[in-house]
């Protein structure tokens, strides 16, 4: 592989998407959703009462509530055309050696190993519903940080589970997060006792394969008092010919004095549908940072949020978006003030191309009391072409008088002077462009671990291909 | 109130438009357009409040039902203003300040028109400035073909109300080439509580032309000491303006509203600005309860500009709604928004703000800045610029902020010696400074700075 690819992914390849033979499937539900699928996922996993009685409430809450109205399209999505659940394989791959050789092959083209080797401190792969493979470095695991797909997680820490699934994001908070309470499989529950610093990033990879499948994992960090954990998640799919739904749900505690960050690099393939929601709490003196990008996907309606509760908690959110042709990426983020002397920022650049939409989408809430407190967020949007479309629609609601919030937010086109001065020093014209863009989201991808700032160039280097007239 | 025997004291329906129409011998294409508009205002559903837009202004306390019509006699055709003993009302005359400089001026109060001058220059050359009921009658062929043309019935069920049953009114032509320098000014009183109140603007200009119309509005409180939210009796005002540049033409608008706190207003104030036309919108609000207002430039010709300004500031528990919308549809367009907002006691306001480009319009440049001064503990200030973009050759800036006084600068002023209350008072006026220096007329910035002073007053 290329020294400037280190997670060795043929991009050339990646391009159009490859998928394996579905065959291998352990079990497959029907499609469609109702009372008996739910009980039949809860039964699979032989999980407690109680989960399954939050499954089929929010069920409940599912069939009632409406689709928004707002952000993208969601009406074509046929919810009784998906396959709620497809477990691959039966057992947990305990090593590496375990896991099936057709997954193996699709994380050798994801160059996940090779990535391990080097960076990781674990993986959990979701192979489709189910967790196959998942690994944690021995020294995490005596410090007491639990590192485990959320399934493995219930069974194994049930007590801390049930203290706070749905405790950031109830089932009432919207359509899909009920959707997610309902049939959620998968996703990761990561546990840091107090004090603890987790130096190396911990990351999962999430693929979707089987068509008309959708992926509902359910993620939950909990961060005890002063301590650190990078979670990065990043996803790729195939591409295939009818939609696909990704609704995932990430719940964060981030406890006093503690930090989390929560890197995402969104790679969907152009059929998916991407509705996810993702809320931290940051209580006092915590700082809670996501870091978002969103390249793949049809649609994107995923509006990171910190709930900042308690004196001095800080969020941060950075925010890319990236729509080609095709794409609508309606990212953004919120940032809720409860609590005095809080602090939080939000940067979000979003490009549009060859007829893509790209935006931000946001709330700043200061709540009365939450004197002190400071907010900016800045918006920057490129349009590439005349084809494509920027929204940006952030919200304000201050209730309080001792606070500062600015928002600032600039459309514009690649300049001209820009381009003519790169190409005067013998730059051409595509990596010009190239170069100008992987400038304006500079400031974002220096945040990302090194092989995701890279992915993340390469990804951006791929969408650009024959951008210049 | 009047009691002219063709007054009316059944509520707002079709049959009233039906007399009114007939006494005040209204054409037929408009009365029809009223009555078709009448059909929209029963067949619309008051705005859902879930939507983006509605969801932060409650307008359900207010009953159209419950609203009386206003009872104005019909006027006499040809007769122009009534020669009465002019009852020029409550605080018109300091609403108009110094009438000299003004270069035409209406005075209306509860709908009767009880002055109006135009410069004879200017009548001269062709200006008209009249209520919209006696345009229609002098001069249908300015009138018709665009009265609705640009704020239709249909949009929702105030705009339909507005159109089926608007009284009064305010009518400007200006023919082509002709630049008026000084403003016209129309200075409206309301003493009736409990009514409808439905004015209409409509400013038609030629090509090249210039001309800056001030409109003044102000009432006496009906139930006085009635703040928005305990306030029995409710007066609605719902007006609608249409302003139509002509080609290379500028239209300025100055809406100045001091209305008593017993009174909601609705409007929506749209200009549709073509080639090379400028249009200047000033809104200022001081007075209502509540007001929802829209103030919408439409550019839809190269060259067009537009600047968009506005003057917010509330206290008790006023509530102030503006929409606006920076419509880029055409080439090489330019807007510039700049909104400020002071909030005392408990008052709130909520800005949203649209830019939109279209496709190819390229060349757009956009620009808005939402400010909001708190003042108070419980005041509360909404803000959402709102961006929309379809054109890539562009630039396209929106900016909010909201803050408080900044305290070590008023530590500054009064350890220079300065008291608190005009250190204070200074801050404010910093505040508004950089609008009050884009105002171009001088009655409106003095009118203005002594509004601030009595809405600063007793404030520490």
């Amino acid at each position: 592989m290329a020294v400037t690819n280190p997670l060795g992914i043929d991009l050339d390849q990646y391009k159009f998407g490859f998928h394996d033979p579905e065959d291998k499937y352990a079990f497959k539900s029907r499609k469609g959703l109702d009372r008996e699928i739910v009980e039949t996922i809860s039964h699979m996993k032989s999980e407690p009462d109680w989960m399954r009685a939050v499954r089929l409430h929010s069920l409940g809450i599912f069939e009632k509530k409406p689709n928004p109205t707002w952000g993208g399209n969601v009406g074509e999505i046929d919810f009784n055309d998906i396959y709620y659940y497809v477990k691959p394989a039966e057992n947990q791959g305990k090593t590496w050696d375990d896991v099936p050789a057709d997954i193996k092959r699709t994380f050798d083209r994801l160059g996940i190993p090779e990535a391990e080797k080097k960076y990781l401190a674990g993986v959990g792969a979701q192979y489709e519903s189910e967790v196959v493979y998942h690994s944690l470095r021995e020294e995490w695991t005596k410090q007491g940080v639990i590192f485990l797909d959320m399934d493995s997680g219930l069974r194994e820490h049930p007590d801390i589970v049930r203290e706070y699934f749905g405790t950031v994001i109830p089932p009432e908070d919207n359509k899909f997060s009920a959707l997610n309470s309902a049939v959620w499989s998968g996703g990761s529950f990561v546990y840091v006792p107090e004090g603890v610093h987790v130096t190396i990033p911990l990351q999962a990879y999430f693929r979707i394969n089987a068509q008309n499948m959708g992926q509902f994992e359910r993620t939950l960090i909990i961060a005890e008092p002063g301590s650190y954990v990078h979670y990065v998640e990043g996803c790729t799919a195939p591409t295939y010919t009818s939609d696909s739904l990704h609704s995932a749900v990430v719940e964060i505690i981030v406890k006093e004095g503690a930090r989390v960050r929560y890197t995402t690099i969104q790679n969907w393939s152009k059929n998916v549908y991407n509705l996810v929601t993702k809320r931290a709490v940051a209580y006092r003196d915590a700082t809670m940072e996501w870091v978002d990008g969103n390249l793949g996907s049809k649609l994107t309606m995923k509006y990171p949020s910190v709930y900042m509760l308690e004196p001095g908690a800080k969020g941060e959110i950075l925010s890319i978006a990236f729509a080609g042709e095709g794409q609508h990426q309606d990212p953004g983020g919120k940032v809720i003030h409860a609590a005095p002397h809080t602090q939080s920022s939000v940067v979000s650049k979003s490009i549009s191309k060859s007829g893509g939409r790209a935006g931000y989408r946001g709330l700043v809430k200061v709540y009365p009391g939450a004197h002190g407190s400071k907010c900016a967020v800045r918006c920057d949007a490129l349009i590439l072409d005349d084809k494509s479309r920027s929204d940006t629609y952030p919200t304000m609601e201050i209730d309080e008088t001792d606070v500062q919030v600015t928002h600032e937010a600039t459309v514009s086109k690649v300049s001209d002077e820009q381009l003519f001065y790169l190409m005067s020093r013998g730059v051409n014209q595509d990596e010009a462009m190239n170069m100008i863009v992987r400038g304006f989201i500079e400031p974002i991808s220096r945040e990302l671990p090194m092989e995701y700032s890279v992915e993340l160039n390469r990804l951006i280097a791929l969408e650009m291909e024959g951008s210049v007239g | 109130m009047s009691s002219h025997p063709s007054a009316v004291t059944s509520g707002l329906d079709r049959d009233l438009i039906v007399r009114r129409s007939a006494a005040a011998d209204e054409p037929a294409w408009l009365r029809d357009q009223r009555l078709a508009a009448w059909e929209d205002f029963v067949r619309l559903p008051l705005p859902p409040d879930a939507t983006e837009e509605w969801r932060r202004t409650d307008l359900r306390p207010l009953d159209l039902g419950a609203l009386r019509p206003l009872e104005v006699p019909a006027p006499s055709p040809g007769t122009g203003p009534r020669p009465q003993k002019p009852r020029v009302a409550g605080g018109l005359p300091a609403l108009v300040g110094d009438p000299s400089a003004a270069a035409g001026l209406r005075l209306v109060v509860d709908g009767v028109s009880v002055q109006a001058r135009l410069a004879p220059d200017l009548a001269k050359a062709g200006v008209v400035f009249t209520s919209l009921d006696d345009a229609v009658r002098s001069h249908p062929e300015l009138v018709r073909p665009h009265l609705g043309s640009v704020v239709q019935a249909d949009e929702n069920k105030y705009r339909a109300l507005n159109a089926a049953l608007w009284q009064g009114g305010t009518f400007l032509y200006v023919p082509e080439g002709v630049e008026v320098d000084l403003q016209l000014v129309t200075g409206t009183w309301l003493t009736a509580g409990g009514v409808a109140f439905l004015p209409r603007t409509l400013v038609v200009t030629g090509e090249r032309s210039r001309v800056t119309l001030v409109e003044l509005f102000g009432s006496s409180d009906a139930a006085p000491g009635g703040d928005a939210a305990q306030g029995a009796v409710r007066t609605f005002a719902g007006h609608a303006v249409e302003l139509v540049p002509g080609r290379g033409a500028q239209i300025r608008y100055v809406n100045l509203e001091d209305w008593s706190r017993s009174l909601w207003e609705v409007g929506i104030v749209r200009a549709v600005v073509g080639r090379d036309s400028t249009v200047n919108t000033l809104m200022i609000a001081f007075g209502a309860g509540l007001v929802k207002t829209n103030v919408e430039s439409r550019l839809l010709g190269e060259g067009a500009t537009s600047e968009m300004l506005g003057v917010l500031f509330g206290d008790g528990t006023q509530h102030f709604d503006y929409h606006t919308l920076q419509e880029h549809a055409a080439p090489n367009t330019t807007s510039d928004l700049l909104y400020k907002g002071a909030l005392k006691d408990k008052a709130r306001s909520v800005f949203a703000g649209l830019i939109r480009a279209d496709h190819g319009a390229q060349k757009t440049n956009a620009f808005q800045l939402n400010r909001n001064l708190i003042l108070s503990e419980g005041a509360r200030a909404d803000s959402m610029p709102k961006l929309e973009i379809m054109a890539n050759d562009l630039r396209c800036t929106h900016g909010a902020s909201t803050s408080r006084l900044n305290d070590e600068q008023i530590f500054y002023l009064m350890s220079r010696g300065l008291p608190r209350a005009t250190a204070v008072r200074m801050m404010v006026d910093g505040f508004f400074g950089e609008i009050f220096d884009r105002i171009p007329v001088e009655t409106v910035r003095a009118w203005l700075s002594g509004a601030i002073e009595r809405k600063m007053a007793g404030y520490v």
